[in-house]
């Protein structure tokens, strides 16, 4: 039996080769995902364990419970300083000042990006840095630059760089060194990097006070790093605290192996995709195997063979494929895994040297997931071989296809079940936003796999209307009739197509929509035209001086222009929004506010107003007292609440006067909005008040359009990365619609001889068939993109008390996956054309 | 029987024509210098046992299969070194097939494969002849019927009409009743001779049963590749009694060219 499987697998090569590139696919994502994951924590690791070489205790400011990195940390104190470098058992004490600052470029823009500029102080062994180039700094006008920062800048030695932290205006610096890192990095880990002497470092980070962001501790000889700790601990002041070195870089992995997962989790999506849909195409494949063999099968049955050696040939054959394919796979995937390591780590991180690391979860995952998906997958198929009756093997071969009856009735009670939960739940039936949210989103993913049993019957229908399109040639004529004549081999072909689109366009649905609905919300509530802001992605809060809202205020055609700072600040123990301005009627107008108790208008020190939801927060109301700290404030301030505005979520937050900013975090405003006066031309307003902003490079002036660009980017990465997962899904499609049309031409070639006997030429045969391709594919998409709306529309609707509150179709995307299945169809079609345009017509026609 | 046509003009001829297949000691050797004409609108039986060469003859004939030496001519048209277009053309404009497993399209109705020709061609066909066609073979009411709704016989019909539809020079038939009852079988042969008699269409039809030769006008008879006795005004009986001496007519024949 096995023998006989064996023969049977290796005349059916091609086959074969397409069908387990979907498990090589899945398991090779698998795989790489695993190595990925592994790798990049191992590179970390090595690099993380170079910060500190030679340290034995780290001792760091007590972090600030509430904001995490965002806050500047009080630094370490001299006085801790002193204590430890006196501490008996203390080698050395190394110093460390750093923290984000703006430099600007040459190009006069600040350095931007998803990594950070940093500054420190020379002297600094964080890390270990290698001077290429010129000196260290001496004087408080120089700075020594990393490589990369030299690099992206556009600098050299002897230049001059303008740099400034959020408390510092802009300084000149020359530069008088140019250093790399071991290995010859040019980066640490991304971020580029401005030495400066300690003080002049201090002044950027720590506003000028004598503090310290680290102090590296190494012990004596024979002093262990616990024994260090000890003895440090008690000499710390109240706003440090110590780790040992092998904590403090346990920490470190700890945190590069949360991105590593990350990035993990992105590849494993994939695979699990790319393993989802070659269910489909597994299953298809062994469908149409055992279609061409059912005379063998009948005879092998009527020699003797019992069902379940039938079914084991079946699985036996598909035990062989999935592991064929899932070595392959997993080969490849850790292959890909290791370079993508490099890739990685070079791109994005500059890690240089990278650790490969192959952890044994990888191939035993991908291994367990190849073979098991394709066992499963042909179970069904060679349970339904095994039902052959022997006599088969003598009757000339009458296909008759099997009722799709059972499909067709399931499909629509699971259908019309997924429509009355979607119905339930937009209708807010159920007591609990939740549940009614819940009843939607299950009916919603019913109503997606009821489709999917339906495709069969829709194929009908719908094959024979889009065919239409072709119908202007009679090739194309029989090609549509063709398309629609096998249901369920259509539907399954097309539906592996139709998943992979559902999912992106309802994705894409939303994300459009909560777009639209962010755009609808800001004409409807903004009345501002333009606003003064920096981008979202900056790890510097972008800010501005003040000094430029008079120009702004001065120049012809605007009404009216307000400033907003912003502070993250503590009030009553808990996180609120703090805001400042001095211009409150202006900011509660221009942000279409109202309010509803008290006044705003002449808000004085000492007075404080909020919305509505943030006293209720914290149970206040008109003239009670609320005790604010700010995020760099040393004392907490109280204030008597004099206003509550109505909830709005512009306004949102609490408001105090400009008194305080200094205590901001960013002590600078962040945004401003202008209003242009009626009759005053927006682009010409736009030209003036980008003109007064020339000297402040982190913010640009946005209208209504550029504004919500700017904050819906991530939406926009997000939509990109879904199109990567519907490009894997097309490939695994394109698979399957080859193996169905290579099995319709092989089942046809009687009927292709007598077309071509009769008079079809070779082009017209290609046509055709390719006809027929499209048409599957072109079904699959449209059905998909049907779908995928109205799920998309659906997430919508149940989202709509949230704010998402316009529907909007993401056409652009839609035409690309219409023209992106065409472009499956007319690839798929090319080698069963070529072999339908090439069939022996006598051996086609011949009796016998 | 009698024929129709009072001016006999040649529709197909072949000219010493050779066919081998396979090489070596598997060679197999179909054809040996065949040379034979088909009149115009007369109707030719080939008949031979298995292995004689007969379906070899008609497929280089129709320009299905090419000949190793020789030439075919359809009407004035040389057949031999046309390439693939070409003799596509010429299949679909000057041949018509009726074939023992009717192959019809499953996906069109009878209408439509009656007319497929002219719509691979993208053409029209002639509509008068096209009823003429069908009211003759009394499919007038099953025209929008889908082959899988028709009997054999029915299905055997539509394909007659198929083959008709373009008016051919010359419609090959290859055992076009073997697989229908004798009912069927016999409404099928008539019609193909009343296509000769009131249409004038010529009819090249292999088969191996004498009662469907006798409705031709002449009989060719091939054995091992050769034509062993050229019939005319045949009769089932005349056939069978012929059959009866084949092994005499083979001996004769190979003598003739040893």
């Amino acid at each position: 039996m096995l023998r006989a499987t064996l023969k049977g697998m290796a005349a059916r090569k091609a086959r074969l080769i397409l069908t387990s590139l979907a498990i090589v696919l899945g398991s090779a994502f698998i795989a790489s995902a695993l190595v990925l994951t592994s790798s990049i924590k191992a590179t970390a690791a090595d690099l993380n364990s170079s910060s500190y070489a030679g340290a034995d205790v780290i001792v760091e400011p007590v972090e600030p419970e509430t904001y995490g990195d965002r806050v500047v940390r009080d630094g370490v104190t001299p006085e801790t300083l002193a204590a430890v470098r006196d501490a008996e058992h203390v080698e050395k004490v190394s110093t460390t000042v750093s923290w984000m600052v703006n430099a600007i470029g040459s190009d006069g823009k600040i350095l931007a990006g998803f990594t950070a500029t940093l500054a420190v102080n020379w002297g600094d062994e964080s890390t270990a840095r290698e001077l290429r180039e010129g000196r260290a700094p001496e004087t408080d006008q120089e700075v020594a630059v990393s490589a990369g920062f030299a690099e992206q800048a556009g600098y050299g030695l002897g230049d001059s760089v303008t740099a400034y932290s959020l408390t510092t205006d802009k300084t000149e610096y020359e530069i008088v060194g140019i250093y790399g890192y071991p290995g010859g990095r040019d980066t640490y880990a991304g971020a580029t990097e401005l030495a400066f002497t300690t003080a002049e470092a201090q002044r950027l980070v720590f506003d000028g006070a004598d503090r310290y962001s680290a102090l590296a501790v190494t012990a004596t000889e024979g002093t262990s790093q616990e024994e260090l700790l000890t003895e440090i601990e008690p000499l710390l002041g109240d706003e440090a605290d110590a780790v040992t070195w092998d904590a403090y870089i346990a920490e470190e992995n700890a945190e590069s192996a949360e991105a590593a997962d990350l990035v993990g989790y992105f590849l494993l999506g994939f695979g699990l995709i790319a393993v989802f849909v070659s269910v489909f195409l597994i299953a298809n494949t062994f469908t149409i195997v055992i279609a061409g063999r059912l005379k063998e099968i009948a005879m092998m049955r009527a020699i003797g063979a019992g069902r379940g050696q039938i079914i084991r040939s079946v699985l036996a054959e598909a035990l062989l494929l999935g592991a064929v394919a899932s070595v392959v796979g997993t080969a490849l995937g850790i292959a890909a895994g290791a370079g993508l390591t490099t890739a990685v780590a070079n791109s994005f991180l500059d890690m240089g040297e990278t650790t490969l690391a192959v952890p044994v979860s990888a191939p035993l995952a991908a291994l367990a997931v190849g073979i098991g998906v394709t066992v499963l997958s042909a179970l069904v198929p060679a349970v339904r071989a095994s039902k052959t009756p022997p006599v088969e093997a003598m009757r000339e071969a009458v296909k008759t296809d099997k009722p799709i009856t059972l499909l067709t009735v399931t499909g629509a009670g699971v259908t019309a079940a997924g429509g009355a939960g979607i119905a339930l739940g937009l209708a807010e039936v159920f007591d609990a936003d939740r549940a009614n949210l819940v009843a939607a989103a299950v009916g919603a993913g019913a109503v997606f796999i009821g489709i999917t049993l339906l495709t069969a019957w829709l194929s009908k229908p719908l094959v024979s209307l889009l065919g239409l399109l072709w119908s202007w040639s009679f090739a194309g004529k029989l090609g549509r009739r063709n398309a629609s004549r096998n249901p369920r081999r259509t539907a399954v072909t097309a539906a592996a197509l139709m998943i992979g689109v559902t999912l992106v366009t309802a994705t894409a649905t939303l994300l459009t929509s909560v777009k639209a609905s962010l755009n609808a919300y800001f004409d409807d509530n903004v009345k501002a035209e333009l606003f003064v802001s920096g981008p979202p992605t900056s790890p510097v809060p972008a800010s501005f001086d003040p000094a430029v809202m008079d120009d702004i205020r001065a120049l012809d055609g605007v009404a009216t222009a307000v400033e907003l700072y912003y502070d993250p600040a503590t009030i009553d123990g808990t996180e609120q929004y703090v805001n400042a301005t001095t211009d409150f009627d202006g900011i509660v107008d221009q942000f279409g506010g109202t309010v509803d108790e008290g006044s705003i208008s002449n808000l004085q020190d000492g007075e404080i107003a909020a919305n509505r939801s943030a006293a209720e927060q914290l149970g206040v109301g008109i003239g009670d007292t609320v005790t604010a700290s700010f995020t760099r404030g040393t004392e907490p301030h109280e204030f008597t609440l004099v206003a509550i505005l109505d909830d709005n979520e512009n306004t949102d937050g609490w408001y105090v006067t400009t008194a305080y900013v200094e205590e901001f975090y960013t002590p600078k405003p962040t945004q401003a909005l202008v209003d242009v006066a009626d009759g005053a031309s927006v682009e010409a307003v736009t030209a003036d008040v980008e003109a007064v902003l020339a000297d402040q490079p982190e913010v640009s002036v946005l209208n209504h359009d550029d504004f919500l660009a700017q904050i819906t980017v991530f939406f926009d990465f997000a939509i990109i990365a879904i199109q990567l997962l519907l490009g894997l899904a097309m490939i695994v499609a394109v698979i399957g619609v080859i193996n169905t049309l290579v099995l319709s031409v092989l089942e046809r070639t009687r009927e292709l001889g007598m077309l071509r006997a009769i008079g079809m030429t070779r082009g017209q045969t290609t046509r055709m068939v390719t006809v027929e391709s499209v048409t599957i594919a072109l079904f699959g998409a449209a059905l998909g993109v049907a779908v995928g709306l109205g799920l998309g529309w659906v997430l919508q609707q149940a989202l709509a008390e949230t704010g998402i509150d316009v529907f909007a179709v993401p056409t652009a995307l839609i035409a690309g996956y219409l023209g992106a299945a065409v472009l499956v169809g007319l690839l798929a079609a090319i080698a069963p054309a070529v072999r339908a345009s090439k069939v022996n017509i006598l051996g086609a026609i011949a009796y016998e | 029987m009698s024929t129709a046509s009072p001016v006999k003009t040649t529709a197909v001829s072949a000219e010493g024509v050779w066919k081998a297949y396979g090489s070596g000691e598997a060679q197999v050797v179909a054809l040996r210098d065949v040379s034979v004409q088909f009149a115009s609108g007369a109707f030719t039986a080939i008949m031979g046992p298995s292995g004689s060469g007969k379906s070899t003859l008609m497929h280089c004939l129709a320009g299905l299969d090419t000949t190793d030496r020789g030439t075919v001519h359809i009407g004035d048209t040389p057949v031999t070194g046309l390439n693939d277009k070409a003799l596509t053309k010429l299949r679909r404009d000057k041949i018509g097939f009726i074939f023992q497993q009717f192959n019809l399209l499953p996906t069109l109705t009878a209408e439509e494969n009656i007319t497929l020709p002219a719509a691979i061609a993208g053409t029209k066909a002639d509509p008068d002849w096209i009823k003429k066609i069908i009211h003759t073979l009394d499919l007038s009411e099953r025209l929008s019927h889908k082959p899988t709704e028709l009997s054999g016989g029915q299905q055997q019909r539509v394909a007659c009409a198929r083959a008709l539809a373009t008016r051919p020079e010359v419609v090959f038939a290859d055992e076009p009743t073997g697989n229908l009852d004798t009912r069927s079988g016999a409404e099928v042969l008539r019609f193909l001779r009343t296509s000769v008699d009131d249409f004038g269409q010529t009819i090249v039809m292999v088969t191996h049963d004498p009662g469907a030769a006798a409705y031709a006008d002449r009989v060719v008879f091939l054995a091992d590749g050769r034509i062993v006795e050229d019939m005319a005004d045949p009769t089932a009986d005349k056939v069978i009694d012929k059959m009866k001496h084949f092994e005499e007519l083979v001996a004769a024949a190979r003598g003739e060219s040893a």
